[in-house]
This record gives structure tokens, C-alpha cells and sequence, in this order.
């Protein structure tokens, strides 16, 4: 069939209710959470938890949870915007920025350009680390005040909210210093290498 | 049978062709039936399933899978479809659409979740809310083509009023002296209700399934918790997982 | 394809749709074996994850990656590296 027939009386609920002005192209506002999960939900204990940054096979860093929450804290309310069409506006986050665990381990330059994101479950995305300075990206701990909910990331994740929100990767444990840039779990399967929600870079090829 | 043949035989692309609802059936307060004719529609088996998209006037697309509920005798294709609070079709499909209407579908789809009358063994099927829409395609079937393979249904609801065919499988199981309906209510029971509360726990499928010896053929299909816990309680209880075949809904069940 | 956004796990013949696109043969009825733990279901029995973004299908013993399946408007992917192999009967 060239063209689909129109479906009489079908309208998109959604977008009905859009303010114009702060959504991405494509997008619908969500008042709930939806939860997309490539895998089960891995139900990591604080206890057991640990993070590291890491350039090829040092670590630079490695926090249990205690010395993690006692890095510097940093809260921003911010949108976010999924590949799957729903944003959800003015969601607060709290945790500790790209910019402080540099800041953690002396770095006064980042080891490379590129980041490699590691979670539990096996996920992967990766993200230019001009991207994450500057207070655009933070390891979260808490949302809206509370722990992050297993099922949305927690304990921790990543946030890096001027892209889609596949690249905040859930359960994040281990941020991977690159050289070259290499493809996560989604970009090596079709999704687009950078994803800016305001350029709709959904997929390659966008 | 040609249809049943063609529609299982590999090779067919999936293409979308041009679906036109003639006939829409209320089961219940949240569920209809839509009863549609297909261009070029080829046959199907039951338990399969099809992809509808409906395109809006500003060129939106929105894509979705039902269950066909007709059984492959029937002309006409029937699916059935549940209004899922605050969903973006099913509102559109049981409230707003009419007879006359169109939108596109592909299928059938999936060879796995299937049963036909050329199966041997007992037929063991175990639905959890709109669970029952594939089920029934297989029971229609079973009617339509009188056969005497012994059959049990299972069948879990919130309540008397959520259960979907509830006069016809009524009418079907008095009809049938080899077919069983038990139906069990989970929320709400009416006054007087004589028969099964509470979800299918491992006692309850001891008792009413043919037991393993008997080598049935089980069908389970609702959400998936529904699903994963039936089937493992199945398997508990000495039945092949081979022969234990799921399809999870998800948790609105479809 | 599943309702957008939701919080589902479902299974294999719920990517039949996406994964038919790519196959010629009924894909749901074929056999898949793990790479890791080499146990082997019909793929219509695997549990399906990440269904609005793709088709993410799991091994029900291990949970390792047998396929996964994306169709974008520009191409159709698919990705079995974690299946030592499928059979068609």
C-alpha cells in the first residue's frame, strides 16, 4: 500500500496536550514514569554497590556507596525526553556531577573524549565527554528526594538530560575513559550514535 | 484445508492490507468485539494474531497486536479488544469506531502460540483477563469442527462482569460433555456465587488439569505474571514444559 | 509492537510482528539455542524486553541475550551473537 487510509476520527491523544514551546520535535508529555528495561531489573544492595571511573585498565576511582554519598551533592530539576516520544517536564534529580568525580580523583582534564557507560545487567551507552562537563551529566542518586526505585535505575544512574534518555543509563556502576568513540547497547543496534531530542537524532541515518 | 495450510506455510511476506470493520460486539462494560473484512485475507490459525495501525489525518501512526478471537471457519475476522485506561487505540477502537470504518492490519502472525483440531492429547487452556481471546479462537475452533478431543477451560476474572464470552462459553460447555469451563473470580463475586474465588493456585490445577500421564496440550495467556506463574506451577506439578505453551499479555493483559 | 512506554515483559510471539519482517520462515516455532548456558526453546517461549524500542529477546535459564532486533525508518537490524543457532523445522 503507497499511502495508509486514514483512520476516521483517530487522533493522537497525546500530542493534544503539548505545550509547543519546551518539547523536542515528535515529543508527548507524560504526567507518569513509563519504564522501558532491556533486561530484568537487577536488584543491586548498597551494601554491595561500588563505582569506578576508569582509563583503559587502571581505575582513576572507586567509591563504596558511603564515600560515594559523601561526595559533593549537586540537585537540578530538568525535562527529559525519550526516544519513544514521551518527555516528562520538570523532574528533579540529585547526585554528584561529572564535574565533581573528576574534580574526586584530580582530574583537572578528562583522560580522553569519550565515555563508556557500564551497568549492571550489562547495558552500555556512551557519551562524548564534552557532554557530561559543565554540569551536564551526574551519577543520580535520588529522585524527586526519594532513592532512585529499582525499576527506574536505582541506586544509581546516569543523567544526561540534553540527550535521549537512553544514554542515562540505568544501574550504572562504571564510566569507561575512550579514545575513540564506540557503540553502546542501542547505537550499535540502529539508534543514533549521538541522540539530540532537538535535532530528533532517533535512530542512524537521522 | 486450504486456509489453515496456506496460513501456516512459510514464505508469506507480511504485508498490510486494508481491514473494514462491518460488525462491533459488546462483551462487556470495558470490552468489544470488532468483527472486520480483510482484503486478500488468506486464512489464519487459532491462537495467532495480528498488527493494526491507525493513521490520524495529520499523518500520525499509531501500531498495536490483538489476538484474532474468530476461528478459522468463520468469514469474517473477529478480535477483541479491552479499553485500557488512559491507552491511545483501544479508547479509539471500543469507543469511538464505527461500522464503515478502516484502518490497516497485518497477519496472521506467530505459528507458536496455535492449536488445531490435528493435535492429539487433551487440551488444557488457562486464561488470566483478556488472556482468553486466543483461547477462545482454539475453542470455536474445537466447536466448529465437532470434535471430541476432551478440553478444559481455566479461566481467571476480577469479576462476573469482566468475563469475556460468558454466555457463549456457558452455552458451549453445556453442549459439550467433553469440554469443561471453570471460571474463577479474583475481585468481586456476586451474591450466591457457588463457584471458584480467588487466583489458580497449584491446588486448583492439580485438581481440574489432566494430569501429565495424559500428555495434554496447555495454552496459557494473560499477564505476565499470570503467565510465568501458571507455567511454572504446571511444570511443578510433572507436565512437559514442551507442552506448556505461553503467551504473556503484559500487565494491562493486551 | 506493544503499548508505547509501558512496563512490560512479554515474550517472542510478541516481536513475531518485527522479527517476520526479517525472516522468511516462521520465526516464533524455531528452535534457539543459548551460546551460554546451550539450553533450547522455541522462540515464541522467550521472554521479550525493550519491546517500544526493539525486540530484546533472553534465554529463560540465563538471561543472555539471544537476539535482538530494531526497525528503524532508515533499516531493519538484527543481531544474534548471543545464539549458537536457530532451526527452522
Amino acid at each position: 500500500m503507497d499511502k495508509s487510509p486514514i483512520s476516521r476520527g483517530f487522533r493522537s491523544k497525546r500530542q493534544e496536550q503539548t505545550p509547543k514551546d519546551r518539547l523536542p520535535p515528535g515529543q508527548y508529555v507524560t504526567r507518569d514514569f513509563p519504564i522501558l528495561s532491556a533486561g530484568p531489573t537487577p536488584q543491586s544492595k548498597v551494601e554491595n554497590w561500588n563505582f569506578a571511573l576508569q582509563f583503559g585498565g587502571s581505575l582513576l576511582g572507586q567509591w563504596n556507596w558511603a564515600e560515594f554519598e559523601a561526595l559533593p551533592q549537586t540537585t537540578i530539576k530538568t525535562d527529559i525526553h525519550c526516544v519513544t516520544k514521551w518527555s516528562k517536564l520538570d523532574t528533579t534529580w540529585q547526585g554528584v556531577t561529572f564535574d565533581d568525580l573528576l574534580k574526586a580523583v584530580s582530574l583537572a582534564k578528562p583522560r580522553a573524549a569519550y565515555i563508556m557507560a557500564h551497568c549492571d545487567g550489562g547495558y552500555t551507552t556512551n557519551v562524548p565527554v564534552a557532554d557530561l562537563v559543565g554540569g551536564q551529566g551526574m551519577i543520580a542518586t535520588r529522585y524527586q528526594g526519594l532513592p532512585i526505585l529499582p525499576a527506574h535505575g536505582g541506586p544509581a544512574r546516569l543523567l544526561v538530560p540534553h540527550l535521549y534518555f537512553w544514554k542515562s543509563a540505568k544501574w550504572v556502576r562504571r564510566l569507561r575513559f575512550m579514545e575513540k568513540d564506540e557503540r553502546g547497547f542501542w547505537e550499535s543496534l540502529g539508534y543514533h550514535n549521538y541522540g539530540d531530542p532537538w535535532k530528533e537524532q532517533r535512530y542512524d541515518g537521522d | 484445508m486450504t486456509a489453515i495450510e496456506t496460513a501456516a506455510g512459510p514464505g508469506r511476506r507480511l504485508e498490510w492490507r486494508l481491514a473494514e470493520v462491518r460488525d462491533i460486539v459488546v462483551e462487556t462494560s470495558r470490552v468489544k468485539s470488532l468483527v472486520l473484512r480483510i482484503t486478500g485475507w488468506a486464512g489464519h490459525l487459532p491462537g495467532q494474531h495480528v498488527d493494526i495501525r491507525l493513521t490520524a489525518e495529520d499523518g500520525y501512526q499509531a501500531q498495536r497486536s490483538y489476538s484474532i478471537a474468530s476461528p478459522p471457519e468463520d468469514e469474517l475476522l473477529a478480535l477483541t479488544v479491552e479499553h485500557v485506561a488512559d491507552g491511545e487505540v483501544s479508547p479509539y477502537l471500543v469507543g469511538d469506531l464505527h461500522a464503515g470504518d478502516q484502518f490497516e492490519l497485518r497477519g496472521p502472525i506467530g505459528g507458536y502460540f496455535v492449536w488445531t483440531v490435528a493435535t492429539r492429547g487433551p487440551l488444557c487452556l488457562i486464561a488470566g483477563g483478556s488472556g482468553i481471546v486466543p483461547l477462545m479462537a482454539m475453542l470455536r475452533h474445537r466447536a466448529r469442527r465437532k470434535v471430541r478431543t476432551p478440553a478444559l477451560l481455566l479461566y481467571s476474572s476480577r469479576s462476573l462482569e469482566d468475563v469475556i464470552y460468558r454466555e457463549e462459553l456457558k452455552v458451549m460447555a453445556r453442549r459439550d460433555p467433553d469440554l469443561r469451563v471453570i471460571n474463577t473470580l479474583t475481585r468481586r463475586q456476586p451474591e450466591g456465587w457457588t463457584g471458584r474465588r480467588g487466583r489458580i493456585d497449584k491446588a486448583l490445577l492439580a485438581k481440574a488439569c489432566f494430569p501429565p500421564e495424559q500428555t495434554p496440550k496447555s495454552f496459557v495467556c494473560g499477564p505476565t505474571p499470570f503467565v510465568e506463574n501458571v507455567s511454572r506451577l504446571l511444570v511443578e506439578l510433572g507436565h512437559d514444559p514442551l507442552t506448556v505453551k505461553t503467551e504473556r499479555f503484559g500487565p494491562s493483559g493486551g | 509492537m506493544i503499548e508505547n512506554g509501558s512496563d512490560l515483559v512479554l515474550d517472542g510471539n510478541a516481536a513475531a510482528g518485527l522479527l517476520q519482517e526479517i525472516f522468511v520462515l516462521e520465526i516464533t516455532t524455531a528452535q534457539i539455542q543459548c551460546e551460554k548456558c546451550h539450553s533450547v526453546v522455541a522462540v515464541g517461549s522467550l521472554r521479550l524486553y525493550a519491546a517500544p524500542m526493539g525486540a530484546v529477546l533472553r534465554c529463560n535459564q540465563c538471561d543472555s541475550i539471544l537476539m535482538r532486533a530494531v526497525h528503524t525508518p532508515h533499516s531493519r537490524w538484527l543481531e544474534m551473537a548471543g545464539a549458537r543457532c536457530l532451526r527452522f523445522s
